[in-house]
């Protein structure tokens, strides 16, 4: 009796990794093949099997991808424009929150209230009238036509998550600072930013993620490469490479990876931060 | 204390950064949306007020209805396949403890950090009918001919695949983190009462999950909604207007049909529509609320 209740058991632990290896598989594989075609060269792609066992590994695909791809120029793009958007989201939301959360004045939760419908206005929608407002005011193909709107679209969410964990820090604290003489901008910044790291950390992954594969503002505000971001390299390398598939493969490939490895190290924490606005959102 | 805490310098250098942020990057891009709604400027040149005409045209128009049938689509989409398997691999991770737990979970979120314009170029190759994964599935198990993924017919299922797979990592976090945190005393007291493991998923898993659902639902249908990036990319709202969604549709009339006060007539009804999709969704789950609060 004993026995076949252990049997039973174990084939349901089966049926459980059986499933979560399938689904595994079916996350993964795409990937993997992307890597296979990627040291392929075009001509072998044209098999009946599902990966490709190169007869040479072709690295030459990503020398071509790295160096017409402008790998490294659309590569420090993102990381300026993302780490500044990220910068400013905390800077103002920190900012927003506190005052919406325990200044005391009448419009407060109006205020909040407005700044919070950010959230609920398609990004989409605002391109055509943004698209006239950079080209009258000349900043089009500027950092600003992308960091304005990536900071603004950002920060509902920020706001948001800011104010629920602020929330939660003891008033008292604020207290104790104001009769040891700290002005309202040395409490915000040096009592109650350094209480907020985890929120903190959540609020720069969700802005960093957000704003990390967006192109449709990029592609409409931006005409030069000056400026233009990491999907960039796919986007217009496929135009340029339209028949050479292969070298193709090897710039999503090497798109992809910066922020794949990126996720690979901090997975425990970019998991946590996600689960943690996820909870509170 | 309390002087310094209403002084209104103070506020106003607090708050006026986002207030900025927010009238010159949302709200005046709306009410510019608005005024030129009621214009025929083409994108160059002069133009002329011309009422609701295009309010009006696009009210019959029917590839917009066409764009708000592939959303609900989506949406369907979503909220029938996506979350119920979220729902079931996150209860299934959450069954194994220790290094698979976390090895999993990483590789069902990768696909979530790669940019949208890989992820889309990348599946127009697996939908390939030459060299595409996808038929050299289909060859491996035996079926002779190719499947044209991106049809008329097949081209939205295609669609609703791609961001299925995509966004099923952040979809399966959200319930994996909602499943940990039930007490697990819950689970231990049905264990002792002699429940089984679907017993038990269904009346205590599901049920105390009901607020993490209705937030994954809400953001399930405003997401099908707002779709753009990857449709934009992948089939640019076709063949024909098969794939259309309204961001799509808005772009493709203002930049390429260069009738630029009506994409703006678009865009004022795609933001009422969200609005109107938000407060309603938020309504429905409203209502149950008060049962939750008063426990």
């Amino acid at each position: 009796m004993e026995k076949t209740g252990k049997k039973k058991m174990s084939a349901g632990k089966v049926i459980l990794w059986g499933i979560l290896i399938f689904v595994a598989v079916v996350q993964i594989f795409p990937l993997v093949w992307l890597l296979d075609f990627s040291l392929a060269s075009s001509n072998e792609m044209f098999t009946n099997g599902l990966l490709i066992i190169p007869e040479k590994i072709q690295w030459g695909n990503y020398v071509k991808a790295f160096v017409d791809g402008n790998f490294l120029h659309y590569l420090k793009n993102s990381l300026l424009i993302n780490g500044l958007a990220v910068v400013l989201v905390l800077l103002v939301s920190i900012m927003a929150a506190f005052a919406c959360l325990r200044m005391q004045w009448k419009l407060n939760g109006f205020v909040k209230t407005l700044l919070l419908m950010g959230m609920m206005i398609p990004i989409h929608a605002t391109l055509l009238p943004n698209y006239k407002i950079y080209s009258t005011l000349h900043m089009t193909d500027t950092i600003w036509a992308l960091l304005i709107p990536y900071v603004a679209f950002s920060l509902p969410q920020g706001l948001f998550l800011m104010t629920s964990f602020m929330s939660a820090v003891p008033a008292e604290l604020e207290e104790a600072a104001v009769m040891d003489g700290c002005g309202i901008y040395r409490i915000i910044f040096q009592i109650i930013t350094p209480i907020l790291k985890p929120s903190i950390a959540t609020v720069s992954i969700m802005t960093f993620l957000n704003n990390w594969n967006e192109f449709m503002m990029a592609s409409t505000y931006l005409s030069s490469p000056k400026w233009k971001t990491l999907p960039f390299s796919v986007l217009e390398f496929t135009g340029q490479y339209s028949s050479n598939y292969a070298v193709q493969f090897a710039v999503m490939a090497l798109t992809a990876a910066p922020a794949v490895i990126i996720y690979v190290i901090l997975n425990k924490h970019i998991t946590k931060g996600v689960a943690m606005g996820a909870v509170k959102g | 204390m309390k002087k310094m805490y209403s002084n209104k310098l103070v506020i106003t250098s607090l708050v006026l950064p986002g207030v900025l942020l927010f009238v010159f990057a949302i709200l005046a891009p709306i009410c510019l949306s608005v005024y030129y709604s009621l214009t025929d400027y083409s994108g160059m040149g002069s133009w002329n007020m011309i009422g609701l005409d295009n309010y009006k045209a696009l009210m019959r128009d029917e590839a917009f209805f066409t764009a708000l049938r592939n959303s609900l689509f989506l949406a369907i989409g979503f909220i029938c396949i996506q979350h119920p398997l979220a729902i079931i691999v996150a209860a299934v991770l959450d069954k194994l403890s220790g290094r698979g737990e976390s090895f999993f979970r990483c590789v069902y979120f990768i696909p979530n950090v790669i940019s949208v314009a890989v992820i889309a170029y990348l599946w127009k190759f697996i939908y390939n009918p030459n060299f595409g994964l996808l038929n050299n599935i289909l060859k491996v198990f035996g079926y002779k001919g190719t499947v044209n993924w991106l049809s008329a017919e097949n081209a939205i299922w295609s669609v609703l695949v791609v961001l299925i797979w995509h966004g099923f990592g952040w979809g399966m976090l959200i319930y994996y983190s909602g499943i940990k945190n039930i007490d697990p005393t819950l689970y231990e007291a049905a264990a002792i009462d002699g429940a089984n493991q679907k017993q038990t998923f269904l009346r205590i898993t599901l049920p105390l999950m009901k607020p993490v659902i209705q937030v994954n639902v809400t953001m399930a249908v405003i997401s099908a909604l707002k779709q753009m990036e990857t449709v934009y990319l992948l089939t640019n709202g076709g063949p024909g207007n098969a794939t259309q969604f309204t961001a799509t549709y808005l772009y493709q009339q203002a930049f390429k049909a260069f009738r630029y006060g009506y994409g703006n007539a678009i865009s004022v009804v795609f933001i009422i529509i969200c609005l109107l999709a938000t407060v309603f969704l938020n309504k429905i789950f409203e209502e149950r609320e008060p049962e939750r609060r008063g426990r």
